[in-house]
């Protein structure tokens, strides 16, 4: 028994002394200051490309997926999802998280940064302790990322987290207008995420897409308002998400849970596994 | 068909308002164009993601009940516009403006800024 209270105050003294140690190597102010709730500033909508309406994003598609696109506008005009595929509560996955539907926070640390954006809790891990990309990595929707900080100016602090995220899995797509990104998942996001100069409280977020889908590199500005008194949102899609697919159609579901049509004249659904009674 | 589709962006048929640009899925399913005016009393005030829904009943003029589904933002926007769980409850009488499901089912979009008590007054939110 005497015994262990040395041991025990040993192992306490050496976590704290490596606690100590970490907190010297990771100097805070070396970093820009990417803390609180970044939210798209009031009147931007959710669409990808901010500079531009809505409904005239002008997506760079090759005539393969520019017709893709537009068989998906008359299937949502009609009432569907088209190529948009969150309606299953899927995450938004990269880039298009990055519209940041709902607001986000970026926690920085010695070898990782950490975006958590609070529609589903999607979460970006970026690793900037110098790695190598992994040769066996499982896509994923949010992708793996692997970040650098740069200081631009040469005063001894970072201004920007460039980033690179490879390893996607599908569907995707970059907004809820519906337009694709390719089959292949072979999508490469590129950004650079840096505070304003003239105002701290906007964050930048240059995000170049390569794509198969594409004719050429997409880049937009995402910009974000740092929010005073932030205050946080449990939002849990498949709480209560009233959308199901069926086969190919897509249907609601009403109050008591029976199933509506989406589209008019849609069909009810193939019971062919439920038994029928012979007439 | 292309023109066809020009015309279809143009028009917002497949997105158009705050709800819809806060869904977690298209909202062109509800049309933008022919919003309805209901009037009925609150079944439920579903305060869930990834869409807060009313369930409203409405009584047409033979007397019998209707439950529409009514579609809304998200918790995540409603809470920050000083909404709550509580806001709506089973029982209140309201009156709002709707875009419907374009499948004629008894469904549509409900927005915050269009919906007051059955009396005229505004629903009560907290800041």
């Amino acid at each position: 028994m005497r015994g262990r209270a040395p041991i025990a105050a040993i192992a306490l003294t050496a976590s704290l002394a490596l606690t100590y140690t970490d907190a010297q190597a990771f100097d805070e102010s070396r970093y820009p200051d990417f803390m609180g709730q970044w939210k798209r500033p009031e009147g931007i909508s959710n669409q990808w490309d901010t500079s531009k309406p809505v409904t005239k994003q002008q997506a760079p598609l090759t005539p393969e997926y520019q017709a893709i696109f537009e068989a998906n506008l008359a299937d949502q005009a009609a009432g569907g999802q088209g190529t948009d595929p969150t309606y299953t509560c899927i995450p938004d996955g990269m880039p298009r998280a990055m519209n940041v539907i709902f607001p986000m926070e970026i926690i920085i640390q010695p070898k990782v940064t950490h975006i958590i954006i609070e529609y589903l809790s999607m979460l970006r891990r970026i690793y900037t302790d110098g790695r190598d990309w992994p040769d066996d990595e499982e896509p994923s929707f949010m992708g793996y990322s692997i970040g650098k900080w740069i200081d631009e100016d040469g005063d001894g602090r970072y201004d920007v987290l460039e980033v690179e995220t490879r390893d996607l899995k599908g569907p995707r797509a970059f907004d809820a207008s519906g337009i694709p990104l390719h089959a292949d998942n072979q999508t490469v996001v590129k950004e650079r995420f840096y505070l304003d100069k003239a105002n701290r409280n906007v964050l930048h977020d240059e995000v170049t897409t390569y794509d198969h889908a594409l004719t050429h590199p997409w880049t937009v500005m995402k910009n974000y308002n740092r929010v005073a008194n932030p205050r946080w949102v449990e939002a849990i899609c498949a709480e209560g998400n009233q959308l199901v697919r069926i086969g190919t159609e897509i249907y609601m579901l009403s109050a008591e849970g029976m199933l509506m049509p989406a589209k008019k004249d849609q069909p009810p659904p193939d019971l062919k596994y439920f038994k029928q009674s012979r007439k | 068909m292309r023109r066809r589709l020009i015309a279809l962006l143009a028009s917002g048929a497949f997105v158009g308002t705050s709800g819809a640009a806060l869904a977690h899925h298209s909202f062109a399913m509800f049309d933008q164009n022919n919003p309805v005016d209901l009037e009925g009393t609150v079944q439920e005030f579903k305060y869930v993601s990834p869409h807060s829904f009313i369930f409203l009943q409405v009584k047409d003029k033979d007397g019998d009940t209707t439950v529409w589904n009514l579609e809304g933002v998200a918790p995540s926007a409603l809470a920050r516009a000083g909404w709550t769980s509580t806001t709506l409850k089973p029982g209140d009488e309201i009156k709002l403006t709707i875009q419907p499901l374009r499948s004629g089912a008894p469904g549509g979009q409900w927005n915050a800024d269009k919906i007051k008590f059955k009396d005229g007054g505004p629903i009560a939110v907290t800041h």
